[in-house]
């Protein structure tokens, strides 16, 4: 691969996540808005937009591009939608990266979106279950916590974990989410309130798993030239990988690691020439408290059946060996799904800017951000680095 | 027949149909159109006995729409006897995890709404 350009992010914003009142099309310019204000440009130095969206039928609002670009007074300048379920946010980046790096685009904009709680637990629980491979999973009745809670079962059958430890992931995350504003679950839990929830597959119970939430978020990608000559803050994209996995849990060779991860992350550090080590924090993607753990160790950050381990000696906290999902994660912040990979962005740009208020990483300067869709049958990881 | 339909004959019939590459033996569930160890398309018909061994499982409690009727009811990987492959399906009349340790013998025994049907043998 040749790069003409280096890539920067210049800008980002997002809305709160959450069960949120205004439509589709509002939550999204919303968010864009943010982002365009935080980068300091106009719209009209914006060459195209990336959409991040999966069920936008489900607001009775799909072609979401041109709806933004519209209120945006840039109806003129293209856009598109990309889907790749849960990780369509990072894709949709990684698309926009490439375009970027490529020399083909100075200054894109890179919205995600979902907006879904309004249709209710039992139907999000079904339009969710369109993500898997359906003809084996979906129509076999497996919902995605059911899914996650096979890779936990797996988990707790070959390796020494509990259910306990899988807990201490969502009390950690909730410790983090506290101190973001922006957070969907602004509450502290315990080992207690998780091992207490209601079981909604097996071993997995309520508070293992992330909230449905609506909401979005943008950033604004653009070349160092443009970054410098144009805008505020921005930080840069030192690596980009991609991968996947067979779409059906049965496909692969091991339950409780996610190929397409180890793929993409492969990448990624080969492009920023470093490896997990360097990493000071990440935002992983915990759909479910056994994904963290798994995300972890597929990620680098702790040998094969350790990241249990580490999370129950607290290595994953907010300033302790790597800070893991300082933002909350899915499980705190929230999971728009077509948002979340996006809004991992954010989450780094904010913290290697200085704008990530009490929740900050000290003296941060590379930060991970890891998003998948479905199981992780798609993966995007992007490296960043303050400037 | 698509090749979804054959499946789901043999399923029916407690069987389940794999592919083999015969350019390198290696055996898929009939969904694959091309092998994905060496990128053949060729493939034998070889139809298993759709016995195995639960691989992994999760007993569904919040279930998607029109599962809710069967709930509690589990979703199990089953390994299958004799090979590599897994299959994934619906096990009926499960209600705790006790019911059902890894490693639980089971087979494939039909498919209607609820997808390919796995019991506990």
């Amino acid at each position: 691969m040749t790069f003409v350009e280096k890539v920067c992010v210049l800008g980002a914003g997002s809305t709160k996540y959450g069960k949120l009142s205004e439509s589709i099309a509002d939550i999204t310019t919303q968010a864009s808005v943010s982002a365009i204000e935080s980068a300091k440009i106009s719209p009209k130095d914006i060459q195209a937009s990336y959409i991040s969206n999966v069920f936008g039928v489900a607001d009775k609002q799909v072609h979401l591009g041109p709806v933004l670009m519209s209120r945006l007074g840039i109806p003129e300048k293209p856009s598109l939608t990309i889907e790749s379920a849960c990780g369509s946010g990072s894709v949709s980046f990684r698309e926009a990266y490439a375009n970027v790096a490529a020399g083909f685009y100075d200054c894109l904009l890179v919205t995600g979106v979902e907006k879904v709680t309004h249709t209710g637990t039992e139907w999000t629980t079904t339009y969710f279950a369109y993500c898997s491979d359906f003809f084996y999973e979906g129509q076999a009745g497996a919902s995605f916590p059911g899914l996650f809670a096979s890779m936990a079962r797996a988990y707790l059958t070959e390796f020494d974990a509990t259910e306990e430890d899988f807990a201490a992931v969502a009390v950690k995350n909730h410790d983090n989410g506290i101190l973001n504003p922006k957070a969907h679950m602004q509450k502290k839990i315990t080992i207690d309130d998780v091992m207490n929830s209601a079981v909604v597959a097996s071993p997995l119970k309520l508070f293992d798993c992330c909230p449905f939430s609506d909401g979005a978020s943008s950033v604004i990608l653009c070349s160092e030239k443009f970054a410098k000559e144009n805008g505020g803050d921005y930080i840069e994209v030192i690596g980009s990988g991609r991968g996947g996995s067979p779409a059906a849990l049965q496909g692969r060779e091991h339950l409780t690691t996610i190929p397409s991860t180890k793929i993409a992350v492969a990448d990624a550090y080969k492009m920023a020439g470093i490896t997990a080590k360097d990493i000071d924090f990440a935002e992983v993607h915990d759909c479910f408290t056994i994904a963290e753990i798994v995300d972890t160790e597929d990620l680098g950050f702790f040998d094969k059946g350790q990241g249990v381990q580490a999370v129950r000696e607290g290595r994953t906290k907010l300033n302790s060996d790597i800070s893991i999902n300082p933002s909350g994660g899915l499980k705190s912040k929230g999971h728009p799904i077509g948002a979340t990979g996006v809004g991992q962005v954010v989450e780094v740009f904010d913290q290697l800017t200085g704008k990530a208020g009490a929740r900050t990483v000290k003296d941060a300067k590379i930060g991970l951000t890891h998003n998948f869709g479905a199981t992780g049958a798609s993966c995007a990881v992007h490296i960043f680095q303050s400037v | 027949m698509t090749i979804e339909e054959q499946l789901i004959e043999y399923a029916k019939q407690g069987k389940l149909l794999a592919h083999k590459c015969t350019s390198c033996g290696h055996l898929h569930l009939s969904t694959a159109y091309y092998c994905s160890k060496c990128g053949s398309k060729g493939f034998d018909d070889n139809v298993l006995e759709g016995t195995g061994s639960v691989a992994t499982y999760t007993i569904i409690t919040v279930a998607p729409a029109g599962f809710e009727k069967y709930t509690p009811y589990a979703f199990v990987v089953l390994q299958v006897d004799n090979t590599d492959l897994r299959i994934s399906g619906f096990m009926p009349n499960i209600a705790t995890p006790d019911d059902l340790p890894v490693g639980t013998k089971a087979k494939i025994t039909g498919f209607d709404d609820r997808g390919i049907i796995i019991e506990k043998q």
